[in-house]
Order: structure tokens, then sequence, then C-alpha cells
């Protein structure tokens, strides 16, 4: 158990038996009394979001949770197939607990996995990576109103708004939080 | 570290100096260190060592707030006044809106109450105002009390609810575990911040009175409520104002039973005890019937200068100085 005070963002909580994860937390004064922190929490299982300002001195149920590397294999539509690269053990985990992550996972990558009572709560995607440009459009000659820019595919299906210069084969880096052009990278 | 905010906050001062004079308020300076405090068990406080090595040694304490000794200069000398002071409040949490020192405009009109208070700040405000201040800070109060909000935000009557277990059965309801049981006006806050201050409009200010009177202060209490009210803008709470206690027993009461929670609070955790003298009760023998408010004037320059981080408006602001 911890007090609600010690819960910082990335903080795992067991909330009527459920975990969560907090995603953003807030300090919250009344004018006379006891300190309050908001948080935001998500369900990793269901996508629920919760908020919820308790007292700071709130016990909540803490859960440790361990950080593991897991292979991307594949996914069949409704489940990605992870595999522990320490372990060689396999998992299942439902392609609607993370939306758009097919998108963004690339095959045979290995990523940092949030797990709890061997079920993988959270899948971390770095907030920049460079991806293969599989697809690109023709630029229209003359089209100038969308401005310099063209739509390509990613590797892993993601489509990316880039400069009109970019040519497929070659690589970009994306902000994967907001799906945006950041780069065009030199292998 | 902006220039600009350094030109808005002295422009204010300024501003709040020339309405309290020309009205004939006396201006204040007082200590920022005292040797004791009025007991409060939820602010937290920073201490001092006053040395010298021939004589003994006197822990001191940075003042939350300048009223103890505001208090003290009128009862000696009952005539309206005002201080832009320092303030100090020990935190572990910092957040947009808290600074461990901060800026406190207090102004103290005697023969006022509480109710006389509000039409003063809500021309104070708008006199004083900076230029480019936005019309939701100046526009006229919307008035009403905390038993009026909490029904309307929550449909809770609060006059139906004194008894703490009926108070908790309803928090439950709402959605908001209590861990088990607390005070009365813990469970109050708990509603109080996750419904209703949430809740209120952001368009134009907000004065909540008659607080309940399980929130201890030097209040005078009527009923079941204080005669108190707090100023919120753009939703955030920038003002308190008593009608303020002056009876000596009900002072007392209160500093030695806020003294007992304060040292429960901090019995075991390492936190600053401070010296209460229980004495500073002797002023309400001759004190002047009276209305005192408190403004944090770092959140009134943020809501006239549209800044959501407090930090914004201080150029050295503790976050940055201790890199958290």
């Amino acid at each position: 158990m911890i007090k609600a005070g010690q819960i910082d963002k990335g903080t795992a909580l067991l909330i009527k038996g459920a975990p969560f994860i907090c995603v953003e937390r807030e300090f919250v004064n009344p004018g006379k009394g006891s300190a309050f922190v908001r948080l935001k929490l998500k369900s990793p299982t269901t996508g629920q979001v919760l908020q919820e300002t308790i007292k700071s001195q709130d016990s909540v149920e803490d859960i440790n949770v361990e950080q593991m590397d897991y292979q991307y294999m594949y996914n069949d539509g409704e489940n990605f197939h992870m595999m522990n690269v320490d372990t060689y053990d396999q998992f299942e985990v439902p392609m609607a607990n993370f939306e758009g992550y097919e998108l963004l996972m690339k095959d045979g990558e290995t990523y940092r996995c949030t797990v709890y009572n061997d079920e993988i709560l959270d899948i971390q995607i770095p907030s920049k990576v460079v991806y293969l440009v599989a697809e690109a459009e023709e630029a229209i000659k003359g089209d100038t109103v969308q401005g310099a820019t063209k739509f390509v595919t990613t590797e892993t299906g993601l489509r990316v708004r880039v400069p009109i210069f970019i040519k497929q084969g070659e690589k970009i880096r994306v902000n994967t939080e907001t799906k945006e052009y950041l780069e065009r990278v030199n292998s | 570290m902006d220039i600009r905010a350094a030109k808005d906050r002295s422009l204010l001062y300024s501003n709040i100096r020339s309405f309290f004079t020309d009205r004939g308020y006396l201006e204040l300076e007082t200590p920022t260190l005292s040797p004791d405090l009025i007991p409060e068990a939820t602010i937290d406080d920073f201490a001092s060592l006053f040395s010298n090595e021939f004589s003994v040694t006197h822990e001191m304490y940075m003042i939350p707030s300048p009223e103890i000794f505001i208090k003290k200069f009128l009862a000696e000398n009952p005539v309206s006044v005002f201080e832009i002071s320092k303030c100090f409040r020990n935190c572990e949490q910092l957040g947009r809106t808290h600074n461990p020192e901060f800026t406190m405009l207090e102004y103290y009109t005697i023969g006022f109450d509480e109710k006389d208070s509000i039409a003063l700040t809500e021309e104070m405000i708008r006199k004083t105002a900076l230029e480019n201040c936005p019309e939701s800070v100046l526009r006229p109060f919307e008035i009403l009390t905390v038993r009026e909000a909490v029904l309307k935000y929550t449909g809770l009557d609060l006059d139906s609810l004194q008894n703490p277990r009926d108070l908790r059965a309803a928090a439950e309801k709402l959605g908001l575990p209590v861990p088990g049981p607390e005070p009365w006006d813990d469970t109050f806050n708990r509603i109080f911040i996750n419904f209703v201050e949430t809740a209120l409009p952001t368009d134009h200010p907000v004065c909540l009175t008659d607080y309940p009177k399980q929130i201890e202060c030097l209040a005078k209490v009527q009923g079941n409520y204080r005669r108190r009210w707090e100023l919120y803008i753009n939703g955030l709470e920038v003002a308190n104002c008593y009608f303020e206690e002056d009876d000596e027993d009900i002072a007392r009461d209160y500093y030695r039973r806020e003294y007992q929670k304060l040292l429960s609070l901090r019995s075991n955790n390492g936190k600053t005890i401070p010296d209460v003298d229980e004495s500073f009760c002797d002023i309400f023998a001759n004190f002047p019937r009276c209305s005192g408010v408190a403004i944090g004037l770092d959140r009134l320059l943020m809501t006239e200068t549209g800044a959501s981080d407090i930090d914004s408006v201080l150029l050295f602001p503790f976050s940055r100085m201790l890199g958290l």
C-alpha cells in the first residue's frame, strides 16, 4: 500500500480489483483542510479512464509490476503475439486493449512491457520511432493546396503526411503520439 | 524569467496601494518571523533559529499569514488597515497554483461584516485591474452559499447531513470512496473538490459564502455555518474573508482544539511543530468589530494575465530553483 500523494505518472494501482495505470497527476489543496491529489487513471485491459480526486494521505493499493522485454511477432487481427525475450514464453494480448498499436509496432522488434500477474498491462512504444516508407503516393504536380506535402505508408501500415521529397524505401522518424513526421533519416 | 511578469506585479501593487490609501486605510508592515503562530493543523510551517552565543536560542517561524500581527495591532489601534505581505507555507506538494513562498494582500475594515467586504472586494479588483485583464475577472460576483452550491451540483442538502456518518454515506453514493471514519470536514472537502469546485462557472467570479462550521477557523459561527466567504475566479480560489471572531472564550477553544489536531498530525512525521501562545486570545477582550479579507496576489495576477501556472508570474519559482 502507498499513500495517494506518492503516486506518480506510471504508478500501477489496483482499483476495485482491477489494475489501472496513472497517466496524469495534479496536486489540489482546499483553502482549509487536508491536501488532495487529482488522478487520471487508465485501465490497460479495458481502456476505461477514471478521474479520482482523493486525499494525499489516503492509502491506495499499488501493485508490483515488472518491466520486461517482449518481442512483437505478429497479429492475427484479434491478438498481438508477443514473446518474452528471456523466457521465450509466448503471450497473446488483445488488440482491442491497445488500439492502433498494430500501426506502430514493427515485426520482430522488442518492446518494454509492464507486466502484472502474467498479464501485459502496458506496451511502451518509444515516443520517436524510425520507420521504413513502404509506399509513397505520387505528389501531384502543381497541387499547392496541401502545401509541399503528401502521404506515405510505413512498413507497419501507418499513414503519415510527409514532405514531397520523401520516397519509397527511405526512412523517416515519426512522433508516435501525434503520428507526425519529424525528419528524414539517412541510413 | 519574464520582465513583463515583474512589470505587471509592480503595477498591480501600486494600484492596490492607491486604492486603499485613498480610502483612508493605513498600510502596515509586520514581521515575517514570529516566535509563535496561530495554530492551523493543515498548514505546514518553515522554522528558523534565532541564536546568540550569550543567550537562549529561540525557534522562530515564517508567517503563513500576517493575520497574527495585524490582529494584535487592531486590538490596540482599531483603524482599517491593509498589508501586502510575503507568506510561507511549507508543503511537499508543488503544483500549478502553489509556491511555498507567496504574496498575500490582507485588508481589515473596522465596522464591516463579511457581506460588506464583498462589495469592497469587487470594487477593488475592478479598479486595480491590469490593462488587458480578461472580462471574466471583472464581471459582478455571482454570490451563493456553500449549501446552495452543494445542492446545485450534487443534490445533497448539507443541513440534513450534519452527522459525519450520514455525510460519508452520501459521499459514497456519489461514487467517492471514503476509506474509514474521518472528520466531517474531510468528507465535505472530498465532495466539494470533486463536484463543486470543478463545476463552478469560469466566465465570471463566484463568491461562495457561509462555509460549514465544521471547517475550523476564526470566523464567527451562525447556525451550521460560518460568516465566511471565498472568491473563485476562473475556477481558482483567490480570496478568503471572515467576519472576524471576537469572543475570547471561543478563540481560546479554537486554539486548544486546533493545536491538538496539529500535534496529532505532526508528532510522527518530523514536520515542524510551532510554538503557540494562547495569550494571543487576550486581544479579543477588546477587539473591534471588523471583517478581514486575504487575497493571494500571485493567483490574482494569474487570472489577470491569463497564466495557467503560478510559475509564470514568479521570477524565481521554487520548482525552478529546486529543479523539481
